[in-house]
């Protein structure tokens, strides 16, 4: 462990600041032999509902320039089976790795439901409430999209768990600083940002969307630009807040020096999502080279450089 | 063997037919314990970024010591630059994934049925069938042109009976493999094993030509988008019957082979 990677935040020791992203990196298990999460700083497992769900129809997938859609439709064991077939194997493989449960709901009240029983369940570090989930009362608008959403299921949430909770925002909203700003105010300890963003691919020789759902949420290096501007804008929307909360950045990180963007831009931690796939170990070269990035650049520790691109 | 990834060193590409080509690289362990309908993921060499998510491709040959041989042809992106690598380059390899075709019980026939680039799973499982023993092996290999075929007929253990369609007639039967496949199922007396993997239409016409009861049994090695070829993104999923209704199955990791009498073809 390089002490210059360990990062304190959301009142937990983190012995880095990588964390794979929700949805890429299953279970953990099904990379462990490749790429053990127990190096990372924690993994964030895949959102859990509170039935299985089986998804949306196949083609699911579909590679585009510099990132990938996906319409997997929160495909996921459900509550149970993840309480009693998952949850245990990751405890006890962790390590010194963090486990942070992803969850989310089509109400408020299914929100409230999964996050307090997984919140409360033995081996968890933290929950990380997926506000991309669309709202099926509120005719499937997904609840970050809307502050009053927001502050429902975070509040909600926060009243019935013990453990550090983070609100992942989605950056399809037309203000993500006042979002994050309702969620930080309803009583989430950090702030995830981004989610995919919306967008198609047409099968110019069938005439129709290559994804059968139609639309399919944009990731990898195609996202990273608008990753570090919402964590950006997010960041200076914290430093005006009286009880500020740190960013965990997501999108298009592939590298150490993409995460150093979104640190600098004001992350105190990242996540490394589609990458995984084009490289398993793309996670363990994110943390490789920030040690050595800290080394070159007589960086004591990782945490000096939280928003240093806002500084004068 | 679990799988694992290691970046390897191109061999050789060579092209065998029209827009078809081989891939030869050195990986022991894939070369040891790759099973026929087992695949692997390609990545580009580092620095050329032509294209992003791996790609799936069955392994074709194997020494059973370092060698491996993949069989792809050009359709996009990722197989066009792989059709240019030069040996030296180095492409990432994980593997060896997925399941792998069930060999005979009873039958001492097998049937496999390869339509176009859904043929390199089938050689490699004739040569296994071959070396275990089995006492009959008719491979139907089909193709639309005839200047996309491989000549297999030198790498094929004596015993495998080959058989060619095109569609243009060029080269074999004219007509489609499911010809040639009709009247040889229609003669069998005892149930054969039969396997096939190709598009989709084809390996559900061979479902709506045969029943359980008349076959040992019926595996087709089925296709779908991959990005983790790892069970973990959900995005591989086939729709196969359970009673009324379907379930989704990952292809990288139930799969690629299914049991062809329960894939919902009709959804796929
Ligand atoms: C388990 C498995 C084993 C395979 N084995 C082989 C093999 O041994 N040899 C071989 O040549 N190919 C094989 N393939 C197919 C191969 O993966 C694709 O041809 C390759 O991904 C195409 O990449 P590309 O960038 O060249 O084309 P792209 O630009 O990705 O696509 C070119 C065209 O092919 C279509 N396409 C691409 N991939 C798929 C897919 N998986 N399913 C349906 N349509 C698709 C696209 O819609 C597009 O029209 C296999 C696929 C799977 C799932
Ligand atoms: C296949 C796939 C599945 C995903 N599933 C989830 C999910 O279940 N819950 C969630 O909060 N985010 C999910 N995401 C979003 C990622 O966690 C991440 O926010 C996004 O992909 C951007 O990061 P990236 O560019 O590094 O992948 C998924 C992404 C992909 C590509
Ligand atoms: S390719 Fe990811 S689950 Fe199959």
């Amino acid at each position: 462990m390089d002490p210059r990677l360990k990062v304190r935040a959301l009142g937990l020791e983190f012995q880095n600041p990588v964390l794979v992203a929700s949805g890429t990196f299953g279970y953990g298990d099904e990379y462990y032999d490749v790429m053990p999460f127990s190096e990372l700083g924690a993994l964030v497992t895949k959102t859990i509902t509170r039935e299985v769900r089986k998804g949306n129809p196949p083609p699911r997938i579909v590679e585009t320039d510099s990132g990938m859609l996906n319409s997997i439709g929160l495909a996921n064991v459900g509550l149970e089976k993840f309480l009693a077939e998952k949850l245990p194997w990751i405890a006890e493989h962790a390590g010194a790795a963090r486990v942070i449960v992803n969850v989310a709901g089509f109400s408020v009240e299914e929100f409230i439901e999964v996050a307090s029983v997984a919140g409360g369940a033995a081996g968890v570090d933290a929950l990380e409430v997926n506000l991309g989930c669309p709202n099926v009362k509120a005719g499937y608008v997904h609840f970050g999209a809307d502050p009053d959403s927001v502050r429902q299921v975070v509040s909600g949430v926060r009243a019935q768990v013990d453990v550090p909770l983070i609100a992942k925002l989605t950056p399809n909203v037309t203000d993500i600083a006042a979002l994050a700003g309702a969620a930080v105010e309803a009583g989430a300890d950090a702030l995830s940002l981004i989610n995919t963003i919306p967008g198609m691919k047409i099968d110019v020789e069938r005439r129709k969307p290559t994804i059968a759902m139609g639309f399919g949420g944009l990731s990898g290096p195609a996202v990273r630009p608008v990753g570090v501007a919402c964590v950006y804008k997010v960041y200076q929307q914290m430093v005006s807040m009286d009880h500020p909360v740190p960013i965990v950045g997501i999108g298009g990180i592939c590298s150490a020096e993409h995460a150093l963007e979104y640190i600098m831009a004001g992350a105190s931690l990242v996540q490394v999502g589609t990458a995984s796939f084009v490289h398993p170990q793309a996670a363990r070269q994110v943390i490789e080279g920030l040690a050595e990035w800290c080394e070159q650049h007589g960086v004591k520790n990782i945490s000096e450089l939280v928003g240093a691109a806002h500084k004068v | 063997m679990k799988p694992s990834f290691e970046w390897v060193r191109v061999k050789a590409v060579e092209r065998l037919a029209d827009k078809t080509y081989l891939l030869g690289y050195e990986r022991p362990d894939s070369a040891r314990s790759a099973a026929p309908g087992q695949f692997c993921m390609i990545s580009p060499p580092e620095g050329k970024s032509s294209f992003f998510l791996p790609r799936p491709f069955s392994y074709f040959r194997t020494d059973g010591r370092a060698r491996v041989d993949i069989l792809f042809r050009t359709f996009g992106k990722a197989t066009r630059l792989m059709a240019s690598l030069r040996p030296g380059e180095r492409i990432g390899e994980f593997g060896p994934l997925g399941n792998s075709f069930t060999m005979p019980g009873r039958a001492e026939h097998a049937i496999l049925l390869g339509g176009g680039i859904g043929l390199p799973p089938m050689a490699m499982l004739a040569g296994r069938l071959a070396g275990a023993g089995v006492a009959r092996i008719d491979l139907i290999y089909g193709e639309l042109e005839g200047a996309r075929v491989v000549k297999l007929a030198a790498t094929l253990p004596e015993n495998v009976r080959l058989h060619v369609a095109t569609e243009d007639g060029v080269v074999g039967h004219r007509g489609r493999v499911t010809e040639i496949f009709a009247p040889m199922f229609a003669k069998c007396d005892r149930p054969p094993a039969v396997y096939a993997c190709g598009p989709n239409p084809m390996m559900a016409a061979v479902a709506s030509m045969i029943t359980p009861e008349a076959v040992e049994f019926y595996q087709a090695s089925c296709e779908q988008y991959m990005a983790c070829g790892r069970g973990i993104c959900q995005g591989c999923v086939i729709p196969v019957w359970n009673g009324d209704e379907t379930v989704y199955m990952r292809c990288c990791t139930e799969g690629p082979v299914f049991n062809g009498f329960e894939v919902a073809w009709t959804h796929v």
